[in-house]
């Protein structure tokens, strides 16, 4: 499955390359939100499915109840003290990095947020930060859940709700549907608020 | 703000999922596993032809990496040491 998951990946990086460079044979906007969302939506609709057909599943959500928000919270706060560890490695603005951290994954908002808050020199490398989080998540999905069954959705943060939640379920199962998308659609609430309050710390 | 209508229709499309896999379930058993294959490839595809058209993204590569690396490697190890430690603590199925 990985190195399936590997090589679409490859492909499309170099098929989307070419694309560009070749000036937008295919439209960009098309591929990348039309296509893309379709596919998103088809898939969220086919393990939602498959989740309703599973018996078990259902008692094992009803079991987890409000503790499934402990997950979402601990990502969270993970993520940001990595943030700041990280400033005090690389000598940089401490309040800025833990705000990179805290995009969870999320790159399209990380990345103009943290120029709004901080300045357009942190735009840059709130978008890098969350993009290589999502793309980490996928790419080592198959090792990390063998580290935690949950280790996958603490990778993906904020992703776990859409991009990396078919990945997610493929390898960690069924029941590990709701508790995904209950991490990542918390976490991408948090997102903008926690950014956005320790801009204002600062 | 970007959280918009895309994510009332995720959460919609998820719901009548599992709505309709619900009603589904005493019936016949049907095997999605290729059918969700094949969408996983084509949607890592279309992130990858993303990722390569982004111009602005592959450009800012060279320039921010090294410290991207560093700060989404901490990111992750501490989300990861933090959900080791509450699964201790709190039981989660």
């Amino acid at each position: 499955m990985i190195k399936y998951i590997l090589a679409a990946l490859a492909c499309g990086i170099i098929v989307g390359y070419s694309n560009s460079k070749l000036g937008d044979v295919f439209p960009n906007r098309f591929v990348s939100y039309y296509l893309f969302n379709a596919c998103l939506i088809f898939l969220l609709f086919v393990m939602g499915f498959a989740l309703g057909a599973d018996k078990e599943a259902a008692v094992k959500i009803r079991k987890a109840g409000l503790k499934i928000l402990a997950l979402p919270l601990t990502i969270a706060l993970g993520s940001i003290v990595g943030g700041i560890v990280s400033g005090l490695v690389l000598r940089i603005d401490l309040f800025a990095s833990a705000a990179v951290s805290a995009g969870y994954g999320w790159y399209t908002l990380a990345g103009p947020l943290m120029g709004q808050m901080f300045g357009p020199e942190w735009s840059a490398l709130g978008f890098m930060v969350n993009f290589l989080r999502e793309l980490l998540t996928i790419i080592t999905v198959s090792v990390m859940v063998r580290v935690d069954k949950y280790a996958p959705i603490a990778l993906g943060g904020a992703t776990t709700m859409d991009t990396t939640l078919p990945v997610i379920v493929r390898y960690c199962g069924s029941d590990a549907l709701m508790t995904a998308f209950t991490s990542g659609f918390t976490l991408s609430i948090m997102a903008p608020l926690t950014i956005i309050t320790i801009a204002s710390f600062r | 703000m970007m959280f918009d209508l895309m994510v009332v229709i995720f959460v919609i499309a998820l719901v009548f999922g599992i709505g309709l896999g619900y009603v589904w379930r005493e019936r016949k058993r049907v095997n999605l596993g290729r059918v969700t294959f094949a969408a996983i490839i084509a949607l890592i595809f279309l992130m990858g032809f993303n990722i390569g058209s982004d111009n602005v993204l592959l450009a800012s590569m060279p320039t921010v990496g090294v410290n991207a690396l560093v700060i989404v490697s901490l990111t992750i190890f501490f989300s990861l040491v933090f959900v080791k430690i509450v699964r201790k603590m709190v039981k989660l199925e």
